[in-house]
């Protein structure tokens, strides 16, 4: 427990504590803003993996006060992945807490550690595992170092325990955390690296605590950011383009000015945006309908062109992986994934008061740093900016984009008050941007022992990752040496061992915006390439788990693999015979350093697919909640079956023709499989990601079912059955 | 015009008769419970309890809710003693939670009918609710869970 190293603050450099005039707060410190990360996100766009970073001193992630407690701030976005409650878990378990007895607040721009990576590629508890653990044992050991002295015993004497510092000789003294810090004189001193808990110590770590934020939630108390509210807050509407890439060319406000409880109107031709605010939503949306506008210009794309465009020719594209000598091929197969919505319930929402010299924005967001840069972009750096993240209504890669807190920006400096802006379900349905279509030829051949020798892989997708940020953000992160969407590698490689393998990649632009959606490239590439091990086992008559694991080599990767594959092979009863009329498949897949391997048995009736059953395998290193990681995975098979089974975007005439959840419905209960069996296979690693990679498998376990039951290879999302 | 809301008589402003309830609940009176997810009947999540109905507030004028009793989500609760659906759901939580009010109330009126519903009884009141999460099987373990709370089977 002996730090290493000790560091003198510096109240100059951090605005700190003691004698603040605050009573004794040991409060929040500074904030890192966004420059600095840049290079540590390409860092991790190139190892896929979040990686260990953020500062470690505890004032950028705590606040002691006497009267509320200990504060948690916490740098990620909470849309359902209880991330919240995972970082009171790693901080409890170093402060000696339970994780109940911390309150927790979202970090906002101007205080605590505002996120350099945002809330994206399953990384949350991978990224803050080791700093937010630091910071919590740092800060552990300074109130024990000043325990010792307030009560007047060497520090070797001092335990702590459940919130409180005791003398070893004396424990029914207790100082509380916050009277140690009432009661502290002159500067802290923070040790750098104090040691951390051993995997065997620890107490909260790997338990099934509760949930922190959902209490608020279940009685109607926490906000959500569509319920984010200031004092004589108004509400916006902004128009749509009629086709994507349209701009205004002319604007009429009509009768909008002097309908009732019309604040507002503001159509800004030059900068393609016409906008209304009103005292109500409706009367605003009411308003909103009856501006003239006029708009020039978009695509006319439908829904063959788009599938033209998007059409991978084998061999053709930047080669992004090459080794051996691809030879004679005698396997090919191509695969459809479509256009498809996030649909998170809760829509993009932002509300946002700017003044002369604030601008306060409370944001459904997956980046308070993002939306902060965007801010700065558009109104200068002179005014002081705090972006507030509030509770997301789900995000699935949606809300890493500044859209609404720019509209609602613009309509509060139009109005003079603060503006509230909620897309409704039709704007997200047909204005939002997409997952990526993509469409990937495969060509094998396996040898007479059932090994894969040779695989060609050729990818066409739409963009992935550099539609989704503002250009002036992405374009250093592009010019660190991307010559292509560098979204495009999750899940993008065949994990088998084979001596011959290139694949090809090529970006396709289109006139749709497509980007983040869970998983990025995961799911469509997964889909093709584990549909496509299933064809080269079946052209071999190997069992397709068999083959799996026979064609995994011996590295890291391969081996965690073949491990989950082991695994899900008993939960599934795999090697008994199916129940009648059902089948089984078999597919896994590897992103963000975590192994997935997942079995699902399906029914099929009247041409419709039913999943009856799903087990999966996991290694996602250390599971800090299983209950949490567990829901995360269920969660993720829901999503990935409504996208196998129902999910398609349609553009016709530049348009989305889809516009609520009549026509893009969901997976309902009913289509849900009762049974979900998850199974975390025990790992010596360090947390890694959770959110997105069950999805990985999904598409291909699904098809590769219905291949079993009725010999149709489906090889297009979502899948459907020929009578 | 004067609204039941949860058991107390409150004064509407006129002019939001023809406001959906749900706008009515969320922005004038600030009732977090309600949840805006789709605004045309399709996700369920702005689920209310009218004269004893689970009803869609999106699809439900102002006006229509006067004279007749409303429940919201903050109205489940009995002081600090949560309704067992609410019970049931703090226990086995879903993921993000905004889909939530929507269960929770369609649950508590399948209960108020059905004491002892079936699991094809409950797939059967739950289904129109949307949860793009995935918690289904969450929600099916809640009902039955809450059911159980409310007939004392602890
Ligand atoms: S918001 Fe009312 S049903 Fe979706
Ligand atoms: S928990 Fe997020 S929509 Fe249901």
């Amino acid at each position: 427990m002996k730090p290493t190293a000790e560091m003198r603050w510096k109240t100059t450099r951090r605005r700190l504590l003691i004698g603040a005039g605050s009573l004794g707060v040991l409060g929040v410190g500074g904030y890192f803003g966004f420059k600095a990360a840049i290079p540590t996100l390409v860092d991790q766009i190139a190892t896929e993996s979040g990686g260990g970073s953020g500062p470690t001193q505890p004032l950028f992630w705590f606040a002691i006060d006497p009267k509320t407690g200990i504060t948690l701030y916490v740098p990620k976005g909470e849309m359902g992945q209880a991330v919240q409650s995972v970082m009171a878990q790693l901080a409890a378990e170093e402060l000696e807490l339970e994780p109940m007895q911390l309150q927790i607040a979202f970090a906002n721009s101007s205080q605590g550690f505002a996120d350099l990576h945002g809330t994206f590629a399953s990384s949350s508890t991978t990224s803050l595992y080791q700093p937010v653990r630091q910071a919590a044992a740092n800060l552990r050991e300074m109130l024990r170092s000043e325990a010792a002295t307030q009560l007047g015993v060497p520090l070797s004497e001092v335990i702590v325990s459940r919130g409180t510092c005791f003398a070893r000789t004396k424990p029914n003294k207790k100082l509380a955390f916050s009277q140690i810090v009432a009661a502290k004189k002159g500067e802290w001193v923070e040790p750098t690296t104090a040691t951390l808990k051993s995997r065997q110590q620890f107490i909260t770590i790997g338990k099934n605590t509760p949930r922190v934020d959902v209490p608020a939630k279940i009685i109607g108390e926490a906000q959500y950011g569509i319920q984010a509210r200031a004092a004589g807050m108004l509400y916006g509407a902004v128009a749509r383009a009629p086709r994507f890439g349209a701009t205004l060319r002319s604007g009429n406000a009509g009768q909008a000015e002097t309908m009732p409880g019309v604040k507002k109107v503001v159509i800004d031709v030059a900068n393609n945006f016409a906008g209304v605010v009103a005292d109500t939503r409706t009367r605003a949306k009411n308003a909103l309908a009856k501006l003239q506008l006029e708009y020039t210009g978009g695509s006319n794309i439908g829904q063959t062109e788009l599938e033209s465009l998007v059409t991978a020719r084998a061999g053709q594209g930047t080669v992004v992986r090459n080794i051996g000598n691809i030879g004679e091929l005698n396997l090919e197969a191509a695969y459809r994934t479509p256009l498809a919505a996030h649909a998170h319930l809760e829509p993009l929402t932002a509300l946002v008061s700017v003044t002369s010299n604030l601008i306060e924005a409370w944001v459904s967001t997956q980046s308070v740093a993002l939306e902060t840069a965007a801010l700065e972009q558009q109104f200068g750096t002179n005014r002081k900016i705090i972006v507030y993240g509030m509770q997301m209504g789900g995000s699935f890669g949606r809300k890493g984009n500044q859209t609404a807190v720019l509209e609602a920006a613009m309509l509060s400096q139009a109005v003079g008050a603060p503006v509230h802006i909620a897309w409704t379900r039709e704007e997200e349905m047909q204005h939002s941007f997409y997952r990526q279509p993509s469409h990937t030829v495969l060509r094998g051949n396996v040898d007479s022992n059932g090994k894969i020798i040779s695989l060609e892989h050729t990818v066409a997708s739409g963009d992935i990752l550099t539609g989704s940020f503002d250009p002036a953000i992405i374009s250093p992160i592009l010019a660190v040496g991307y010559q292509i969407d560098p979204g495009i590698f999750t899940g993008l490689f065949s994990p088998y061992a084979m001596t011959n393998y290139r694949v090809h990649t090529r970006l396709v632009e289109l006139p749709i915006p497509t980007g983040l959606w869970r998983g990025l490239g995961l799911f469509p590439h997964v889909f093709a390439l584990e549909s496509f091990t299933d064809e080269l086992a079946h052209q071999t008559k190997q069992d397709p788990l068999e083959f799996r694991l026979n064609n995994l080599g011996a590295d890291l990767q391969a081996r965690r693999l073949k491990a989950v594959l082991e695994a899900v092979k008993i939960k599934s009863d795999w090697t008994t015979p199916n129940p009648r009329n059902t089948a089984r498949g078999v597919a896994c897949s590897f992103s963000s350093n975590t192994a997935v391997a997942m079995v699902v048995e399906v029914q099929v009736q009247n041409q419709i697919i039913t999943v009856t059953r799903v087990s999966i395998a996991i290694d996602c290193g250390l599971v800090v909640n299983p209950n949490g990681a567990a829901l995360q995975a269920k969660g993720s098979v829901v999503m990935g079956l409504s996208s196998t089974l129902i999910e398609k975007i349609v553009v016709e005439n530049g348009a989305v023709q889809q516009k609520n959840f009549d026509d893009y419905p969901l997976l309902r209960l009913k289509q849900t499989p009762p049974r979900i069996d998850v199974h975390f296979v025990e790992s010596d690693l360090d947390p890694q990601g959770m959110g997105e990679p069950v999805i990985g498998p999904v598409g291909a376990a699904v098809a590769n079912a219905v291949f079993a039951l009725t010999g149709q290879r489906l090889r297009e999302l979502p899948l459907k059955l020929e009578s | 015009m004067q609204l039941n809301l949860n058991g107390k008589n409150i004064e509407i402003a006129e002019d939001l008769r023809d406001e959906p309830l749900i706008w009515t609940l969320h922005d004038r009176l600030q009732l977090n419970g309600s949840r805006y997810g789709c605004g045309a009947g399709w996700c369920g999540s702005c689920t209310v309890i009218l004269d004893g109905k689970a009803t869609r507030s999106c699809q439900t004028k102002t006006s229509q809710a006067v004279g007749k009793s409303l429940i919201t989500l903050e109205g489940l609760a009995n002081g600090d003693k949560l309704h067992p659906v609410q019970q049931a759901f703090l226990e086995n939580p879903l993921q993000c939670c905004y889909c939530m009010t929507g269960h929770i109330m369609t649950a508590v009126v399948l209960l108020e009918n059905t004491a002892n519903p079936s699991s094809v009884q409950i797939d059967a009141a739950m289904d129109a609710n949307l949860c793009r999460c995935g918690g289904y099987n969450n929600i099916r373990q809640n009902v039955a869970r809450a059911s159980e709370i409310a007939r004392g089977a602890t």
